[in-house]
């Protein structure tokens, strides 16, 4: 089991270093982006396998927790959240719910004929990209709701100085 | 203060407003540090964005000079370097009370700072998919395939931009490519359906959707839904790339 958890966030860890070198961020910020993806990502597969959590609630938490940890983060090396926790989520992102509904919309235009087969393939093409549609957009916020939280810290990140100086 | 001082400023502010919204900065940032840039120089900024263009003024109050520009957006592409060192300066400015020719030297250098190779770009992405792939419980042998189909899919991609080819056909054929060389998988491994979604999600823009989400819940909901309706388009083009390789390979997937 702590074998699973640990491959977990080292892939995690790999997967958001990796998309994160896409968006150009400052190299001081790679070893956060991958303790954060790494963590984060272990801590919705804990939710998931050891509480039984669903995969909605259980991506939101994460995300929250990813964002959390872009807040205090981010202060230390001066980046404003969304450099850290915009690559850190993008291994959560459900790829095989969205590749699933893609593939039931293909099959559905094959089988147009046939409405039965036609029916399920609508209806599983529905449900996954519900599934794909809802995790997308609780991950987003889940991260973005400690800057409503903490409005103060969250806008001062990049300041070099301590206020007051 | 001189007409001429705050017409200077308006340049610099819509120069630098710009290159922020340019290069994938959420709205409210981009207007708090221009804001505090302006306050710093003793100006008052205000500012109305678009998706393509955003509207500035600039004023002062003790002779009442204003200045109203309407700036275009250039398309950067998402640079998080320019997020974390162009806010730190409208911070430095802030506190160290800069003065204009001071902020406007910092900003030349930090946009004229290297960028990552391409390259290590190329083989970090090809490692992460790679790495996602083994995470939806593919094989080895997928995550070879996946690591080697998202290395060629990014090489088009990179090779099209430099040409300046339209974006959607950019991601449409990128999808197509990696998700045709990971159909290889249905030859070799066990987990051929995993390969395939996983091979395209390196192409998934990550930035505007969440930027777009950030726009629309801080109330900047014009900004943001165009940025989420790019972005959706994108996702759409990935997934008619997807479905050309699905097509050739359907039969083979039941």
């Amino acid at each position: 089991m702590v074998a699973d958890i640990l491959s977990d966030a080292f892939l995690a860890a790999v997967a958001g270093t990796g998309f994160g070198a896409v968006s150009r961020p400052p190299r001081r910020a790679f070893p956060f982006i991958a303790l954060l993806s790494g963590v984060g990502h272990a801590l919705r597969f804990c939710l998931m396998t050891l509480l039984g959590v669903d995969l909605a609630t259980a991506s939101f938490f994460a995300a929250l927790f990813i964002g959390l940890g872009s807040l205090v983060f981010g202060g230390k090396i001066h980046c404003p959240m969304t450099v850290l926790y915009i690559p850190a989520l993008l291994p959560m992102i459900p790829g095989m719910y969205a590749y699933r509904s893609i593939f039931a919309l293909v099959m559905l235009m094959q089988q147009f004929n046939d409405p039965v087969l036609a029916a399920q393939y609508l209806e599983r093409m529905l449900m996954n990209a519900t599934v794909t549609v809802s995790v997308v957009f609780l991950l987003s916020l889940g991260a973005t709701l400690p800057t409503f939280l903490f409005p103060r810290r969250a806008y001062s990140l990049t300041r070099k100085r301590p206020s007051g100086n | 203060m001189k007409s001429e001082e705050v017409k200077e400023i308006a340049a610099f502010i819509a120069e630098y407003a710009a290159c922020l919204l340019g290069s994938g900065v959420h709205t409210s940032r981009v207007i708090r540090n221009s804001g505090r840039i302006g306050e710093s120089l003793g100006v008052e900024i205000r500012m109305t964005t678009l998706h393509k263009t955003f509207v500035l003024t600039v004023s002062e109050e003790t002779n009442g000079h204003s200045f109203t520009r309407v700036v275009d957006i250039p398309a950067f592409g998402v640079n998080f370097d320019f997020n974390a060192s162009l806010s730190s300066l409208s911070w430095e400015a802030f506190d160290g009370r800069l003065p204009l020719e001071t902020i406007r030297f910092r900003y030349g250098q930090i946009l004229s700072r290297g960028l990552l190779s391409p390259w290590v770009v190329l083989g970090m992405v090809s490692l992460a998919n790679a790495a996602f792939c083994k995470l939806f419980a593919g094989d080895w042998v997928a995550a070879g395939v996946v690591g080697l189909a998202t290395a060629i899919g990014f090489f088009i991609r990179l090779e099209m931009q430099r040409r300046h080819i339209n974006h959607f056909i950019t991601f449409t054929l990128s999808a197509f490519v990696s998700s045709l060389c990971a159909s290889l998988c249905l030859w070799l491994g066990h987990t051929p359906e995993i390969a395939l979604a996983t091979s395209v999600l390196y192409l998934i823009p990550g930035v505007p959707l969440v930027n777009g989400v950030i726009d629309i819940v801080e109330g900047h909901t014009l900004t943001g839904f165009s940025r989420l309706i790019q972005a959706v388009l994108l996702v759409i083009c990935i997934a008619c790339g997807l479905s050309c390789s699905l097509l050739l390979v359907k039969n083979s997937l039941l």
